[in-house]
């Protein structure tokens, strides 16, 4: 009983720092943010408070939707895209071979790259004057492909989802594997007993034994797409004219170019709600699949 | 046991060592030494950078101290894109430097209401021949009623038309001064492939402020847009204004700029027409500065700048560029009776006849009459410093406008040239500006 009380006591004075730091630094300015959204301000000078007029607003702008719109884009994009690319080669590149190993960082790369370095990088491939894509498309035949990759409403926010997936397969690459090394080779055996192999032995066995790693890794990637922001900052800014607006860059765009502190506070505890309401619902969903 | 407790004690000091790093950087408050006379002023300016102007005012600086042993300055350089939101935040907290670099209109009216600077009147009218050394209207944006807050140390036009001669002489062409001659001149230069007028608008700003703010002003006039802007007896769904913006379109939908345009930068934009791939560039004076680095010295003779073509039926004067006044020096109110002299004298040296002189011969223009020594600048400043002191000036959309209504003209006319209609975006502007008025007022 004493040596239990004292491990719990052990625990809560380890946790305590990272509970400290995680309350001021987390905690803490979510609530304020929320409260100043209840006020018209524009960063310097006097707050009024305005009840939930920013709240009624932001509901109100079709940029908003926009945006929404733009990031359900982006979250489809990177969890039908990035989750599923990242763990068909965790399973091509599970064994530890020199080749494995080379292609693995190669794909974990531009994790480490700043990602203004890679929005410039996808800048520049896109670029009307001097891009390589449009280029390449034009040495080899296809000039009729070409397009104005960024600028043209129609093809640009799907021109960014590229980046943003090639960007972040790395860490639910590295995940992956991690997990499938994790699985004891005393199942390997006992599949190979039960006659399970190849497909078989992927969906019954391999993938049920990481769902729970799949399952983080998709609450990572829908949390991690909805602050979306560097790439589109430095790519688009969000424009031309809103179309490639996100719910960061809107809030970004409101808070500081226009000084509407008030409403971009507003406009960010409405993204927390956002994302809250998706992490709950892909949980919802993934649980009834465990049941099944 | 012990290993427990070892453990618990290293936590501990990790998380201790953590949050004292946090605070454990606070600079050593530096002494003022010397008598009683000495006078101690702070200065914060943001010409930290390393073109040219930042450098003279920088010299400039560094001489009057040397020459001025009873003034103790504390100077502190910002870099440019900090400085706006590092004064703010001072202001905020009332513990404004005592002088520092300030600009005009809505900057001046803020710190003036929130009562953090004092007048120059006295100093302005103690040297009377370099107050009327002045462009006319150069302390507009930073007077509030009699008061006058700062003198400006530079100028901005934002829309000058650049061209190249010899691009428009090989396809047959003058410099358009009507509308239809423009448009004329766009139908030929796509015919004959080339890009009639270079653009680079991701951020957005620039069609705006280049472009649509004199072209705007030759259409409705200037009365008309500071009524619309002060929402007082005109609105920006009048159809004046809508027919504006369908100039605007009009000049998109003739294919006058490059494709992608929108995904190109300011920056970008120059140096497309410094290599000669467009025939025309519609940019403001901050231009001259890159063109001086970027452009061969044959490419620079070749260009020329001219004001934008007048519109039909406008009731603007087509003589005109619209533009700023730059930033100016300012004296917060703590500095007191006795410091004040200095302050003055320091204000004279960075703003005065000699500053001018010295800032103008940097590739910078300046809102004030200087005879210009062509030989120290590029031929296609002397061309614009010559221009600029020949037309009026109009005011510039986001100088006048809330920057809410501001944002709503940069994404409307971006909108515009993707194929936007004119009446709702003109919608969304009055919008935005009756809200921010109405705000204000409150």
């Amino acid at each position: 009983m004493n040596s239990a009380n004292r491990t719990r006591a052990f625990i809560a004075v380890g946790l305590l720092p990272a509970l400290l730091l995680f309350v001021t630094f987390v905690i803490l300015p979510i609530l304020w943010s929320a409260y100043y959204g209840f006020y018209d301000w524009k960063g310097i000078g006097k707050a009024t408070y305005i009840g939930f007029d920013n709240y009624a607003e932001v509901i109100q702008d079709p940029v908003f939707w926009k945006s929404l719109q733009n990031n359900m884009l982006i979250v489809a994009a990177s969890v039908f895209g990035q989750v599923p690319i990242a763990l068909v080669l965790a399973l091509l590149l599970m064994k530890g071979s020199r080749l494995h190993t080379f292609i693995r960082s190669a794909v974990f790369m531009p994790m480490v790259l700043s990602s203004v370095v890679v929005g410039i990088i996808w800048g520049y491939i896109y670029h009307p004057e001097i891009g390589v894509l449009n280029f390449v498309l034009d040495s080899i035949g296809l000039g009729s492909w070409k397009q104005q990759w960024l600028s043209d409403p129609d093809v640009s926010m799907y021109s960014i989802m590229v980046p943003i997936i090639w960007n972040y397969i790395g860490p639910y690459l590295i995940m992956f594997i991690a997990a499938l090394n994790n699985i004891g080779s005393d199942m390997d055996d006992a599949a190979k007993i039960d006659g399970a192999e190849g497909s078989r032995k992927l969906f019954s066995v391999t993938l049920p034994l990481i769902w729970d790693t799949i399952k983080v890794a998709v609450v990572l990637c829908i949390s991690g797409s909805l602050k979306a922001f560097d790439l589109i900052y430095v790519m688009t800014g969000g424009g031309p004219a809103h179309s490639t607006e996100l719910l960061a860059s809107y809030m970004y765009n409101n808070t500081f170019s226009i000084y509407r502190y008030g409403y971009g506070s507003a406009v960010s505890t409405t993204i927390i709600i956002v994302s809250l309401l998706l992490v709950a619902g892909s949980q919802y969903l993934m649980k009834r699949g465990d049941r099944l | 046991m012990m290993k427990k407790k070892a453990t618990v004690f290293l936590t501990l000091a990790l998380a201790a060592s953590l949050a004292l790093t946090g605070c454990g950087s606070k600079d050593n408050e530096t002494k003022t030494e010397g008598g009683k006379n000495k006078v101690t002023l702070t200065l914060w300016h943001n010409y930290s950078g390393d073109d040219q102007r930042a450098k003279t005012m920088r010299s400039i600086i560094e001489q009057f101290q040397s020459s001025h042993p009873d003034i103790k300055l504390d100077v502190q350089a910002i870099p440019p894109d900090g400085y706006r939101t590092r004064l703010k935040t001072v202001a905020a907290a009332n513990e404004m430097p005592d002088l520092f670099v300030m600009w005009p209109g809505v900057m001046t009216k803020e710190f003036q209401a929130g009562n953090l600077i004092q007048p120059i009147n006295e100093l302005l009218d103690s040297k009377k021949e370099w107050k009327d050394g002045f462009l006319p209207g150069s302390f507009d944006g930073f007077t509030v009623g009699s008061d006058i807050y700062s003198a400006p140390i530079a100028l901005s036009p934002t829309s000058i038309l650049f061209y190249n001669q010899s691009i428009l002489e090989q396809n047959g062409l003058q410099v358009p001064k009507t509308w239809d001659e423009l448009l004329h001149a766009v139908d030929v230069l796509k015919g004959n492939k080339m890009t009639p007028i270079a653009l680079g608008n991701k951020a957005a700003w620039l069609a705006q402020s280049s472009i649509f703010s004199s072209l705007a002003d030759r259409v409705t006039g200037t009365e008309w847009f500071l009524k619309a802007a002060a929402q007082d007896g005109a609105k920006f769904t009048d159809p004046e204004f809508v027919k504006a913006l369908g100039y605007m379109k009009q000049l998109g939908d003739a294919g006058a700029f490059p494709a992608g345009f929108n995904a190109m930068d300011n920056t970008q934009m120059e140096q497309y027409f410094a290599q000669g791939k467009a025939a025309m560039m519609i940019d403001g004076g901050w231009a001259l500065t890159n063109l001086a680095t970027s452009a061969s010295a044959e490419a620079m003779a070749q260009m020329g700048a001219s004001v934008l073509p007048s519109m039909p039926d406008g009731k603007g004067d087509p003589n005109t560029i619209s533009g700023v006044v730059g930033t100016g020096i300012a004296m917060s109110n703590k500095v007191t009776a006795e410091e004040k002299d200095a302050a003055y004298e320091l204000m004279y040296a960075m703003a005065g006849p000699d500053a001018q002189k010295r800032v103008l011969e940097s590739n910078q223009l300046v809102s004030y009459k200087v005879d210009l020594d062509t030989s120290k600048v590029t031929p296609i400043f002397a061309k614009v410093y010559e221009l600029v002191n020949t037309v009026n000036r109009t005011p510039v959309y986001d100088g006048v406008l809330g920057s809410a209504a501001a944002d709503e003209v940069n994404n409307g006319l971006q909108e515009l040239l993707m194929g936007g209609k004119p009446e709702s975006i003109a919608k969304k502007i009055q919008e935005a500006q009756a809200r921010a008025v109405q705000t204000d007022s409150k």
